[in-house]
């Protein structure tokens, strides 16, 4: 397992390499100079050398790039170009509303789409299994914050069983914060559940046929015993590898869930940044996102390899 | 696709989808004539109005009419969505087709810069790029259209790089073709069906990309309208007029369905759809009683019986067809200690005799009539609770291909040891130890290693090995091997025979050993039954049968058996062929096939005798050829 995690984590390295020179090289196809956004028309052409200087804007790309990447392995992601707050402390001040509503979501979406996913498949054609299929039709063409706003204005509006806007931290206040979190992590989490659903639902029909679900069924074990240790085991090594993907979609889609809600996440900070174009923050915040679907994909990949001794480097 | 060789449910689908996609068209198309008022008309004296006679939708935040700003916006989700698909498609499909075609350098470079824009997630992919263009409908779609572009660009790859390992290509090359033309003519043939698919995919993800990026300002920009926009002016308003977020959300949701839709429709018209096996009809299982309580008593039942089977039918229901027989008037019985093989053709309901006998036929099938006594117990009157304990400690089974009866994502000693636990109660600790030994006495070394090793590290006579283990691991009265020996290596069949008999010795189970082949039945088995057709046509002790088959199909089987390894002279064939279930003859079932066939034959034929047992009219009078 150790061997696992190893390569995987070996493997990212030209890839976080790749996207680290893809989101760097934009800056050089940027259409406005930075110096100008920062100092607007009023600067005198010593004060735009001297910004221009101190931006290292007059090194040639490359050496920007090499000064950029060995600040940012250090943890340090530059300044933004308009208030000079530091890009590390900006994101990492937003990232856990951001990745709270996002886990929250694939809770829901997991939860959801396991249970209605194994029922359906238990029973094909059964009223739960049609609900899968159509969830799971329905939740494609559903923009979720379109869903998220007709939650909001059912239950806080109408009702006032949420609270409409806002974040309240873990730290401060569990429940506040799960009252705060709910709206939208099923705003983005319920259609997730249906697709989840649905592959949850082919892969234990597939498994449900294989030879060693007779073969314990023929030791005597228990239906129940057979579909929960036996059979699930095995539908979820497709379903980890989705799960992966859909993850990856709602760290997206929760950019833009939490504007309906009012959380600042890291999706406001992106859309400032971009208004703004804050270079050195919408540098920080793609990178950070990168390594956060990379941490997803290291954590789905481990959990294949538990589930899938096949996985397993020998 | 004629429209009469279309399934209703697809018509449901297509007709109601094309409808939604042709108002959306002509809104788009007539706007300016369709449009009530003017959609960027202010009016500060009927803001936020709900829906009523002058403004069908009511007003928004300004005033205006949201009718007409939603027919508007039609015309910016088509313009959108072709823009930004187009787009997609004429990046994706060029780069992907050049790069799969040159390979190498190329081809590295640009499907690691791929899977890097992948990785990112979509919509942060497109708010980079708007940084970098700027907001605006036009804008925000460029940056749709490169994101999507990756989707075509593997499409298109792929489709070349299959196509080059194509036959005719290689055929192309071998005869002097151009294969650049070949390959080019056939590309094109065959890229257009999953472009179509990725096309519609596409369409419906721009349609709620483009709505989420101008809701969140960065996409389309006020005034103009488009249904994202309208969304985030809704959004603002909510406590207002909560109205306001119905008509852009369900424009956007029946318009991308319909897209989806559509899309499923095509791609199952490709070929591509996965069909979900039917659901098996709910039936109560109801064992018939043949009439007279004939069976009700045990026909003359032995004491030293281990199984008895009297007059087993199986009936399976064949997709969207009747119930047809694939088993009747079974009978026999194995005396504790003994062997029975049950020989016969594929398709001559062995297996499903096995299978009956657990409990275990499947959705498919179900036991009509008979009764079948282990020991004693009618297990046949057991209910499912009671058949599940019987199950593991009284009657098991060995499956025919051991690497895929074991489990694979559990360790085989685990898979023996969770047996122990739930069929014997033992501890952990206890199943454990008990495991080890099972897994030592059926002949493997190191077994405490190898105990926790999973399937797919063992061989297959290993992993049959670890199969037999389990299936004994309870000290079952009756053991039943479904072929499990057809699977293995030869070597290794001759090997696992003397383990059952070895086995047999230590265990005094009983055993029914499924086998088609005569000679591996010869060698491990007391008495060979023989069936044909779903039923038993000859009973006889091993050396008997083989000295002086009674019923004409045995003795086809027997002289079919090859002897030496040269082949010479060839092997005689049985003339004809099996007659699948459903299609029995009415009298004896062998007799289309059969040499001595006469009027006689045309009846159903009992099975008579008592010691021996065979189901032909002509038994006593025909000399038949035996084994050599």
């Amino acid at each position: 397992m150790l061997r696992l995690i190893g390569q995987r984590l070996l493997a990212m390295v030209p890839l976080l390499l790749i996207v680290s020179v893809l989101t760097f090289s934009f800056t050089a196809l940027l259409p406005s100079d930075p110096v100008d956004l920062i100092i607007g028309d009023r600067g005198s052409d010593e004060q735009y050398e001297m910004i221009r200087e101190r931006l290292g804007l007059n090194e040639p790309f490359v050496t920007r790039y090499v000064t950029w990447l060995g600040r940012a392995v250090q943890g340090d992601l530059g300044t933004s170009f308009f208030n000079s707050v530091r890009v590390t402390d900006a994101v990492l001040l937003r990232m856990p509303a951001t990745l709270s509503l996002t886990f929250a979501s694939v809770l829901i979406s997991v939860v959801v789409g396991l249970g209605a996913g194994v029922a359906a498949a238990l029973r094909p054609r059964s009223w739960i299994d049609r609900l899968a299929t159509f969830g799971a039709t329905i939740g494609q063409a559903v923009p979720n914050f379109w869903f998220g706003l007709i939650l909001a204005s059912v239950f806080a509006v109408s009702l006032r069983w949420f609270p409409a806007t806002g974040y309240v931290r873990l730290t401060e206040d569990p429940g506040g914060w799960l009252r705060s979190i709910t709206l939208p992590a099923l705003a983005l989490g319920l259609s997730t559940s249906a697709a989840i659903a649905r592959q949850v639902r082919s892969a234990m029909v597939g498994v449900l046929q294989q030879d060693y679900i007779r073969a314990a069924r023929a030791q005597g074990l228990s239906a129940r015993r057979v579909i929960f240790r036996h059979a699930l085991k095995n539908a979820l090594v497709p379903v980890v590898t989705v799960l992966s993907f859909q993850i990856t979609i709602l760290l997206g889609g929760a950019l833009i869930v939490e504007q309906v809600f009012a959380i600042n996440g890291i999706g406001s900070l992106a859309i400032a940044a971009v208004r703004q174009q804050d270079i050195p923050m919408i540098q920080g915040i793609v990178l950070v996102l990168v390594l956060v679907v990379m941490a997803v994909q290291l954590v789905t990949d481990i959990v294949y390899g538990l589930i899938n001794p096949k996985a397993r480097p020998a | 696709m004629r429209l009469s060789s279309v399934k209703p449910s697809t018509l449901a689908v297509v007709i109601p989808s094309v409808a939604v996609l042709a108002t959306l068209l002509i809104c788009a198309v007539f706007a300016d004539w369709l449009a009530p008022y003017d959609p960027l008309e202010q009016s500060l004296m009927d803001m936020l109005q709900g829906p009523s006679a002058d403004h069908w939708l009511g007003t928004d935040d300004l005033g205006r009419d949201v009718l007409s700003r939603m027919i508007y916006g039609s015309r910016i989700a088509v313009i959108a969505a072709a823009e930004a698909t187009g787009l997609a498609v004429l990046i994706g499909v060029p780069i992907g087709l050049f790069i799969g075609y040159r390979g190498g350098w190329w081809d590295w470079v640009t499907m690691r810069a791929v899977e890097a824009i992948v990785s990112i997630p979509g919509i942060m992919v497109a708010i980079v790029i708007i940084a970098i263009l700027g907001t605006g409908l036009h804008r925000a779609m460029f940056a749709l259209g490169i994101l999507y572009s990756t989707a075509f660009l593997r499409l298109a790859r792929s489709v070349v790089l299959a196509e080059r390992e194509e036959v005719y290509v290689k055929s192309a090359r071998v005869i002097g073709a151009s294969p650049r033309r070949i390959l080019i003519r056939h590309i094109f043939l065959n890229i257009a069906p999953p472009l179509i698919v990725q096309v519609t995919l596409t369409v419906g993800a721009v349609l709620l990309a483009e709505a989420g990026l101008s809701f969140i300002g960065i996409g389309v920009q006020p005034p103009q309208a488009s249904w994202g926009t309208m969304l985030n002016t809704a959004a603002a308003y909510m406590e207002l007029n909560a109205f306001l977020a119905v008509p852009p959300g369900l424009a956007i949701v029946a318009t991308v369905l319909a897209v989806n839709l559509l899309g499923d429709v095509l791609r199952d018209s490709i070929g591509r759809g996965i069909r979900v096996p039917a659901a098996a009809p709910k039936r109560p299982v109801q064992v018939r009683r043949s009439a007279g309580g004939a069976r009700d008593a045990r026909p003359d039942a032995q004491a030293d019986d281990a199984l008895l089977v009297d007059g087993l039918e199986v009936m399976v229901s064949p997709k969207g067809g009747a119930e047809v027989p694939v088993v009747t008037d079974m009978s026999f019985r194995i005396a504790k200690g003994e062997t029975l093989g049950l020989v016969g053709e594929s398709g001559s309901g062995k297996t499903v005799t096995g299978l009956a006998l657990m409990g275990l036929i499947g959705a498919g099938g179900r036991i009509t009539d008979g009764r079948v006594w282990l020991d004693g117990t009618d297990l046949l009157a057991l209910t499912p609770k009671g058949l599940e304990a019987a199950r593991g400690n009284d009657i098991a089974m060995v499956f025919q291909d051991p690497t895929t009866s074991l489990n694979p994502a559990y360790t085989v000693g685990s898979q023996i040891a969770e047996v122990l636990r739930i069929k014997q109660g033992l501890s952990r600790r206890a199943a454990w130890d008990r495991t080890v030994e099972l897994i030592d006495r059926v002949g493997i070394p190191r077994a405490a290693e190898r105990a926790k090793a999973f399937p797919h590290e063992l061989s297959g006579g290993m992993a049959q090995r670890i199969a037999i283990a389990r299936a004994l691991s309870c000290g079952p009265k009756l053991l039943i091997a479904d072929e499990p020996t057809t699977a293995l290596d030869v070597t290794v069949q001759q090997e696992i025979l003397d383990l059952f008999r070895d086995l047999q010795d230590d265990f005094g189970m009983a055993m029914l050993f499924v086998t088609h082949d005569l000679a591996v039945a010869a060698d491990i088995c007391d008495r060979i039954a023989v069936m044909y057709c779903g039923e038993i046509v000859e009973t006889a002790p091993v050396d008997r049968l083989f000295a002086e088959p009674r019923h004409p199909y045995t003795s086809g089987l027997l002289s079919a058996m090859p002897h030496g390894a040269n082949g010479t002279p060839p092997l005689p064939v049985i003339p004809g062929a099996v007659p699948t279930p459903g299609h029995w003859p009415e009298g004896c079932r062998f007799a289309p096939r059969c040499a001595f066939a006469d009027a006689a034959c045309a009846r159903p034929v009992p099975l008579n005798g008592t010691d021996r047992m065979v189901r032909c009219v002509h038994a006593r009078d025909l000399t038949l050829e035996a084994a050599q």
